[in-house]
């Protein structure tokens, strides 16, 4: 309990470091929100109204002030208004950007963990032969590829040159979010190039994982008496070898999707997809502090959530933990 | 096992493809025969439901012009082929201090209010009330003694009189140019900065908001609008769309017909893409380098001359800038936008400077005493200081990179150390303000006379530090120029306009305050796909260019006829 107890004091610590550094983070950079919003205006406005446009949407106040009134804030979890969407309030544009972020990632992460570590146990189980000369060394140098090279590529054999694929977006347009055949479809339609570029990179780090766990599992004592003991070769694999060596896959999962509402930013910006890590980056281009604080913020705490809950299943599943 | 593995991975991709086949096979959209024009006027992550027309960040690309209506419609490139819209005629006063509209009759507010001079009234007042909220209407602030509308007067029910603070013949263009508000609907919004306006009522002949998402949105026919009778398009649809790469290619694909996007290699990467896109790239406004004239060595006349004919200007626009920019003639700001306020004539001794010609550069820069003291290889200035600038661009601005490089190469050949430096555009806006730079790469303001060119160039409300404007950065006073603007407004005399003009051009050539680089093209792409009636260089009857700014784009749209197959 001790344990859990002083994780919660390092989370809770974290926390509020981060919040701070958010805070400061898009304010050292130069340029503050209102510089933008007053250079769309090319020209056309008077003193009196460059100086009211500051007041409202420049950082105004002592840099002290404007901490202050962003702790306080936070703790009422009032984000502010965005102001590249204006006046959209920043909660409801994270949460659309969130929603399609995690039909992204969250597809691309599913699908990457389990068809990686399906092939990563099955690589390592029969160990040099036919699958395992292929894929594992195909998956090596998969991962070694950035995701703009594979994305770009995609988006142009697929989306530009043989035109099976959008061109972008998360949906057709003019289609209204429903929970319909029409809409779903259209949704997996216009995500499967950003996710299969995003799956083409991630397999290799699954199929590794599990593959070294799993052989150095294999000489193992117990696994030796589980086959002497005549069980099957799929109950020895499954059971005693993949379940043993998927802990620190676990874990590895636990992280990605801590760092899955960081949104995928190159792939979200070569298919026009409307995710976090699209907003971010214009966020950050236009001072946006809100947008940008609220995201850190964001993503701060799923990465925080994320890891207590895997040191919350390492103690489950690891006795040794307890004492501690 | 491996047969087993490979056969569920393969049902997984069959899966895909089976959902990706379902979702083609299902029309994307079911509009029952409307016919809707697809255009693109502001690249953006996701449409917000704003549709407030004074915003800049956004909405009023969506709203003004198509929902909202100006009092006039300027067709500046046919000046004499204007279209009134809420009004219908102006009287210009003998002393130039007034201008007094006649109103449209008739017309209602889409939610059927009628509109009428109290609108007009509201409108101006609600401006001058809400200075953080800017409407484009340039209220005299007596505090400041800045702007220029006093008050508005309504005369009778269809009748309204701008009363100015000085005497001013430019006045009604910027006057022609409000968007009158319906009084019924704004008189109750308190902070309209903030206001969103997610029901927005207008008079223009699309107003009526459906089918919002984030990635479109749709304004359908104002049943009440006088175009109605000629109008062929049912609705307009604003596509949210990001990066030029995606956009030209959804012009190609059919998902988009109007567009005023970038483009590289348009004979390349554009027309071949469809047999239905066009582009027309005019020449638009110019393009200089602006440099800071507060400090050496660009305080010293013959430096800027020197940098001036050092620049090689053929392989700006044929290669830095994709052979789509156009030569300017003359060094000043402005090219053949504005051809006919030239003296020709008058201007002809400084077409020199427009000339690329690297000697005379150095003989320049040698005369003045710009020479290599120190033996680094590079100029220095006359009091042995060393000389080495920046010419600042924002990452990513592609044509204009390369341009800066061509520059940096052109003066680096003459012995100036100058190089290009990227910067993100915050810290590019940021920087500019403050006054405190070497150079920078500038596009021009616009407008119907050449005054809305160098009025923010020259006007010295625009270079006091820390609020110094792109236009101004140069921060140099020149007060005949400053004189010759006053004068230009104060008389609506054409021959005397022209002569105050004059008095700009050869000042600047003079001085050169500013060094002219090219003109940019104005960027416009259309799709023969769904709509015919297009503006092209054979039928250039208005503005082509799709964004807010340029009034005509919505006779542009009401021009445009569906294309029968």
């Amino acid at each position: 309990m001790t344990y859990i107890l002083r994780r919660l004091a390092f989370y809770l610590a974290a926390f509020f470091l981060a919040v701070t550094l958010n805070f400061f983070i898009p304010r050292v950079m130069p340029g503050d929100p209102s510089a933008r919003i007053i250079a769309s205006f090319q020209g056309r406005l008077n003193e009196a109204q460059v100086e009211a446009i500051r007041a409202s949407y420049g950082a105004s106040g002592s840099l002290w002030e404007q901490y202050i009134g962003y702790v306080a804030q936070v703790l009422r979890f009032d984000f502010g208004i965005s102001t590249v969407q204006f006046p959209e309030p920043t909660s409801s544009l994270l949460f659309y950007g969130a929603t399609w972020t995690l039909v992204l990632v969250g597809i691309s992460i599913a699908l990457a963990f389990v068809i990686g570590t399906m092939m990563g146990i099955h690589a390592a189980w029969n160990r040099g032969g036919f699958f395992d000369s292929l894929f594992t060394p195909l998956n090596v140098i998969l991962n070694a590829f950035t995701p703009a090279v594979v994305a770009l590529l995609l988006f142009y054999a697929f989306s530009l040159e043989l035109k099976w694929f959008p061109l972008g977006r998360a949906h057709a347009t003019g289609l209204a979010p429903a929970l319909d055949l029409q809409f779903i479809g259209s949704v997996l339609y216009h995500a499967t190039l950003p996710v299969l570029s995003i799956l083409i990179v991630s397999f290799g780090g699954w199929h590794l994982g599990m593959r070294n766990v799993m052989i150095n599992l294999l000489n193992e004592d117990f696994v030796i008496l589980a086959r002497a003991k005549g069980l099957s070769d799929r109950r020895v694999r499954y059971r005693y070898v993949a379940r043993n060596a998927i802990m620190p896959q676990i874990t590895s999962l636990a992280l990605s999707v801590g760092f899955l509402l960081g949104g995928a930013l190159v792939t979200e910006q070569v298919f026009n997809y409307p995710g976090l890590g699209k907003f971010t980056v214009t966020a950050i281009e236009s001072r946006d502090y809100s947008f940008i604080q609220a995201q850190l913020l964001l993503l701060t705490m799923s990465v925080l959530v994320a890891n207590l809950l895997s040191d919350i299943a390492n103690v489950v599943l690891d006795p040794r933990l307890r004492k501690g | 096992m491996t047969g087993n593995k490979m056969k569920s991975i393969g049902r997984i991709a069959l899966m895909s493809v089976g959902i990706s086949a379902l979702a083609l096979g299902l029309p994307a959209f079911a509009q029952d025969g409307d016919v809707v024009l697809r255009l693109h006027v502001l690249d953006s992550d996701a449409l917000v439901e704003n549709f407030n027309p004074n915003n800049p960040t956004g909405p009023q690309q969506i709203v003004r012009d198509f929902v909202y209506e100006p009092l006039w419609i300027d067709n500046v490139w046919n000046p004499d082929e204007d279209y009134p819209a809420l009004a219908t005629s102006y009287e210009i006063a003998e002393d130039l201090m007034s201008i007094t509209y006649k109103l449209r009759e008739g017309v209602t507010w889409s939610d059927g209010e009628e509109f009428n001079a109290d609108d007009v009234v509201f409108t101006f007042d609600y401006a001058k009330a809400n200075q953080d909220y800017p409407m484009g209407i340039d209220v005299y602030m007596e505090e400041t003694d800045t702007g220029s509308i006093v008050s508005v007067e309504k005369v009778d029910d269809y009748t309204v009189k701008f009363n100015l603070h000085e005497p001013d013949s430019l006045a009604r263009y910027a006057i022609g140019g409000i968007y009158p508000l319906p009084e019924h609907i704004w008189a109750d919004v308190e902070d309209p900065k903030n206001f969103a306006n997610p029901d927005p009522v207008g008079t223009g002949p699309w107003t009526e908001l459906a089918n919002f998402s984030r990635s479109s949105v749709d304004f359908c026919r104002n049943e009440t609008s006088r175009y109605n009778e000629e109008n062929a398009i049912d609705c307009l649809r604003f596509l949210q769309l990001n990066g030029n790469e995606q956009i030209i290619a959804s012009m190609s694909a059919g998902d988009v017909d109007w567009l005023g996007t970038g483009l590289t290699d348009p004979e390349i990467t554009f027309k071949p893409q469809s047999e239905f896109n066009n582009y027309w790239l005019p020449p638009g406004g110019d393009v200089n380098l602006q440099i800071n004239t507060t400090k050496p060595p660009f305080n010293n006349l013959e430096f800027r001359q020197a940098m001036s004919v050092a620049i090689d200007r053929d392989t700006i626009v044929d290669i830095s800038t994709f052979g789509l920019t156009t030569h300017t003639r003359f060094p000043v700001g402005t090219g053949e936008t504005y051809s006919t306020w030239f003296n020709e004539e008058a201007l002809e001794p400084y077409t020199w400077l427009m000339r690329y010609d690297p000697d005379r550069a150095m003989e320049l820069l040698d005369g003045a005493g710009f020479v290599d003291a120190d033996g680094d290889g590079w100029r220095d200035n006359p009091d042995g200081t060393p000389i080495q600038f920046d010419i600042n661009i924002p990452n990513g601005w592609t044509d204009w990179i390369n341009t800066g490089q061509t520059i940096s190469e052109n003066l680096q050949d003459v012995g100036i150390n100058a190089s290009v430096r990227t910067m993100d555009q915050g810290a590019w806006n940021d920087q500019a303000r403050t006054g405190d730079f070497d150079s920078y790469i500038m596009w021009t303001n616009g407008g119907p006379t050449p005054y809305n060119t160098y009025n923010p160039m020259f006007n010295p409300r625009n270079m006091e530090k820390g609020r110094v404007d792109y236009q101004a950065m140069h921060q140099m006073r020149l007060p005949e120029v400053e004189e010759a603007l006053q004068a230009f407004r104060s008389t609506a005399d054409r021959d005397e306009q022209m002569a105050h003009m004059n008095t700009i051009h050869t000042a600047i050539a003079e001085n050169l305050p500013i060094i002219g680089l090219f003109a940019n093209p104005t960027w416009y792409e259309y799709s023969t796909r769904n709509f015919q009636g297009w503006v092209t260089e054979e039928n250039p009857f208005v503005r082509p260019t799709v964004h807010e700014g340029t009034r005509e784009r919505v006779i542009h749209a009401l021009a445009l006829k569906p294309v029968s197959r």
